[in-house]
């Protein structure tokens, strides 16, 4: 079921926690709503779900606006932050939750419930929990209950509230590589919200930017990364070299107020002088960081540190050490015209 | 040798240790141990007939059922409204929810006395609504209708100011899940708040009913004194103590203390079951 | 204008609001403003002169010095009791512990008689006080007593938790800077305990004011000496004087809300302090 999004906005007293929204989902799309906290992606999310209204604006469920309808009738399966399992009902239980609720005539057997429910804890590979409590499970195993409870009404819809946010590494990394499978078997139209850049761009088919309220960007993880469309997008996504017009001004190509941002994997290291544009620099640090080499420059009359990031090989061919006089030149470079604003978020 | 001399300084020597045990075991003992003692000790002090032939009297009997009236009205009455209330207080944001928790404790802050006082003062004899009442041939004050609303009234706050401080703790987000998942409000309410607060609800249960059944002050104003009428358990006592009629009186008291040590007895099960299973109650 | 109440998915808020208010109104709001009411149709010249009589200025002295004393009393025994019950093991604690919630168990008539057969010249305690001519049962002192049972609770089970939670390594680090126990307990306990030994104490007192059931008893109730402020009103009530009453009722709200009013005050200060 595709989700279609105008001019949404939300207000908390004097907060604008959305500022006009809006916003395409195709049928069947996985979705990362990723920004920092307070962006105004979880707000965004629970309007969906219908936890919460919109002030104005439209949101329309396969061309239908939905506003009207209540959480209970838009059949849109909610995974809560912190799971939200019912504590007092067994896994079972928790699952058959929402089978149970339903008016009686829509209502399954006893025996249809039980044969559904056992189908969905072993899609989430944890039937042999059935019989235990909330409380005995594990955050990664509570995580795939809260899944299993939301998609045994059959929803068409998927929201996901930080899903792995309070969970630690190693079962975070495993557990969004399942998500990402199991969202491949059953194609349900999916959003999650996310803090981490990097778990929306290895599970999601495309990316919402959000910031203060406002969607920065909309793009897949690959444009996400290789040409974000604000200063924002640059800063919060994967590591970034900052440069002033008024210092780098043959770089920035502008004679105004322009910021230029590039990646440390982005910028060429040289001992010889490439041409007029290349920076001499000296090394301050080198560090083999597993497959990557780190390497720290900075110019001779400013202590501004710019971070280079280098393959093994390519380390290897030429080697740097520490004190080592250097050229270097970014291979790519992306400039934007500074108003106020983006001078303060840069600081 | 760092670490010895730590824990000698975070613990109090051998003497002041017996020393602070002694004296609270001590004060505890006057002013806990030895009265609960003593209404046993008096109530049987004559013996198991007079004991018996005390809590046989008609009278006694009828203290008894006006007690038990008492509180099977109050407890039910404020357990829905602490319910209700908690809710929500618990359960939604909205302008003027600290004054209304404010509001739901003043009866504590009113002496039990008082609390009689008011209801005299709507529906005595000279009250607001005394002439209606007695042109319509209804008694209140001096009736079980009245003890009644003053049980009411000094038991109010006890269930909901046990469950507010619960509900708050757990948060809303088991009911959204519920509501999303296609309940109803009260599929919602049955299936997942009820089951979340059950212990505090009937720790809340517990107290109020004790309270109720003792209170004094509050039914002693609007009671009247009619003998084998309006006269709840402590009123009971306090017309035999008076009377100089002791056994009778320490024997129908001795009834009262076995109810304040099954209370505490049932309230400390309830807080072990909450903390057995993970949902420690809050006092305050 | 801004909303009166936020978005929620949840049902029920109107019908258990109503419900709340509605049931509010009835039982509490309506019969206390009754009190108001009544005092008002005195007029200020008749409330004063309520107010003012002798009578009523020591029945308000009785309770508020004998509630303050007792109050007292629970403060520096409560902390005691509170410190044993946390720090320390000892057979039969748990029981102990349980038994320390009984004066809100035990219904206070029942306390009272017992209260006054134990403290009576010939009681189990009174006779050793007899010896040396001290009546306890009959005079003030056994409202100090009776009131002291009442509110022996309230220090305990505000202390208790606080003294929990006071950390282990926050002492071991003082003691390791060379603070003597004594030293700890003043300089690092003792401030942490302060609000919540202000919090019981307001408990204790608030109760012991309006206090009736287990005074009335031990008290003796002579007037002009150990008669209190609640008896009074009984008293007045039975003359058919609601009106009296009444404005004894007001007056005893008043001041004990004007020393509530102060408590928080001091609790305030007293945090604030903290913080700085």
């Amino acid at each position: 079921m595709s989700i279609t999004i105008e001019h949404l906005n939300k207000q908390f007293g004097s907060y604008r926690a959305l500022n006009d929204i809006n916003l395409e989902v195709n049928s069947g799309e996985l979705i990362a709503l990723l920004g920092p906290s307070g962006c105004g992606k979880t707000s965004l999310l629970r309007i969906i779900g219908g936890l919460d209204v919109a002030d104005s604006g439209s949101l329309l469920f396969h061309g239908e606006d939905v506003q009207q309808r209540d959480a209970r009738e838009r059949n849109v399966g909610f995974v809560f932050q912190h799971y939200a399992l019912f504590r007092r009902m067994t896994v079972f239980e928790n699952v058959a939750f929402g089978l149970r609720v339903k008016p009686k005539k829509e209502r399954p057997s006893d025996a249809e419930i039980k044969r559904r429910v056992h189908e969905l804890l072993s899609l989430v590979q944890l039937d042999y929990l059935a019989d235990r409590y909330p409380a005995q499970l594990s955050g990664g195993q509570r995580q795939r209950i809260a899944l299993a409870r939301a998609l045994a009404v059959e929803p068409k819809i998927l929201l996901l509230d930080e899903p792995f946010g309070a969970l630690d590494a190693q079962v975070r990394k495993e557990l969004r590589r399942w998500l990402r499978r199991l969202h491949d078997e059953l194609h349900i139209t999916s959003i999650f919200v996310t803090h981490d850049q990097e778990e929306a761009l290895e599970v999601a088919d495309r990316v919402v930017v959000m910031n203060k309220g406002v969607i920065e960007q909309v793009g897949t993880p690959d444009e996400i990364y290789a040409t974000p469309a604000s200063p924002f997008v640059y800063q919060f996504i994967g590591n970034v070299n900052l440069f002033h017009s008024r210092d780098h001004a043959s770089w920035t190509g502008q004679h105004g107020d322009a910021v230029a941002y590039t990646r440390p994997h982005d910028i060429d290291i040289s001992h010889v002088q490439q041409d007029a544009t290349a920076l001499p620099v000296e090394v301050k640090l080198v560090r083999a960081i597993g497959s990557v080499v780190r390497v720290e420059v900075s110019t001779q009359n400013s202590s501004e540190l710019i971070e280079i990031e280098l393959s093994r090989e390519r380390f290897e061919l030429a080697p740097l050490a520490n004190g080592d006089k250097v050229f270097i030149r970014p291979r790519q470079i992306r400039v934007f015209e500074t108003g106020a604003q983006h001078e303060l978020s840069a600081a | 040798m760092v670490q010895v001399q730590a824990r000698i300084a975070t613990h109090e020597s051998k003497g002041v240790t017996l020393l602070l045990i002694g004296t609270a075991l001590l004060y505890l003992l006057l002013f806990l141990g030895l009265p609960l003692f003593a209404v046993f000790y008096e109530a049987f002090r004559k013996g198991w007939e007079l004991y018996w032939a005390a809590l046989q009297e008609p009278d006694a009997w009828s203290a008894i059922k006006l007690t038990f009236i008492a509180a099977a009205i109050a407890v039910p009455a404020n357990l829905v409204f602490g319910v209700a209330a908690a809710w929500v207080i618990a359960k939604f944001e909205f302008k003027g929810k600290s004054l209304l928790i404010t509001l739901i404790d003043l009866p504590f802050a009113v002496s039990p006395v008082v609390s009689g006082l008011v209801y005299v003062l709507l529906f005595g004899a000279q009250g607001w609504f005394g002439e209606w009442l007695s042109a319509h041939d209804i008694k209140l004050i001096f009736a079980v209708p009245g003890i009644v609303l003053a049980t009411i009234f000094v038991t109010f706050p006890f269930i909901a100011r046990e469950l507010i401080p619960l509900m708050q703790a757990q948060g809303k987000e088991e009911e959204e899940a519920a509501v999303s998942l296609g309940a109803s409000g009260w599929q919602t309410f049955w299936r997942v708040t009820l089951p979340n607060i059950k212990w505090g609800l009937l720790y809340g249960v517990i107290l109020c009913n004790a309270r109720a059944m003792g209170e004094f002050g509050a039914v002693s104003v609007v009671s009247g004194h009619i003998r084998g009428m309006t006269n709840t358990l402590p009123l009971h006592v306090e017309i035999l103590y008076n009377e100089y009629n002791f056994v009778a009186a320490f024997s129908v008291a001795s009834l009262l203390a076995l109810l304040a040590l099954v209370t505490l007895l049932v309230k400390s099960l309830v807080e072990w079951q909450a903390k057995r299973s993970g949902e420690p109650l809050h006092h305050g | 204008m801004a909303q009166f109440k936020a978005h929620s998915v949840l049902p029920g808020f109107n019908l258990a609001l109503g419900y709340t208010l509605l049931y509010l109104s009835l039982i509490v709001l309506v019969p206390l403003s009754a009190l108001f009411f009544k005092t008002a149709t005195l007029g200020w010249g008749g409330f004063w002169e309520v107010a003012s009589s002798d009578r009523v200025l020591s029945a308000l002295r009785v309770t508020f010095v004998t509630s303050c004393a007792a109050a007292v009393v629970n403060v520096v025994f409560g902390l005691i009791v509170a410190w044993v019950l946390v720090r320390y093991r000892f057979f039969g604690k748990r029981v102990v512990d349980a038994l320390v919630d009984l004066p809100f168990a035990l219904p206070t008539a029942v306390a009272g008689i017992t209260l006054a057969t134990l403290y009576a010249p010939n009681g189990w305690i009174g006779q050793y006080f007899a010896e040396y001519d001290i009546k306890i049962a009959y005079t003030p002192l056994g409202i100090v007593v009776a009131l002291t049972f009442i509110g022996l609770p309230f220090v305990v089970r505000t202390v208790q938790p606080v003294l929990e939670d006071v950390e282990a390594e926050v002492e071991e680090a003082a003691a390791s800077l060379g603070a003597g126990r004594w030293a700890v307990f003043r300089r690092v306990i003792f401030p942490a305990l302060y609000p919540a030994l202000l919090t019981g104490f307001a408990l204790a007192f608030a109760r012991a004011i309006g206090e009736y059931g287990s005074v009335i008893f031990i008290a003796g109730n002579m007037p002009y000496i150990s008669e209190i402020a609640p008896l009074l009103i009984v008293a007045k009530l039975e003359q058919y004087d609601y009106a009296g009453a009444t404005a004894i009722a007001v007056l005893m709200l008043l001041i004990s809300f004007g020393f509530l009013l102060t408590i928080n005050a001091l609790q305030w200060w007293v945090s604030r302090r903290g913080v700085r």
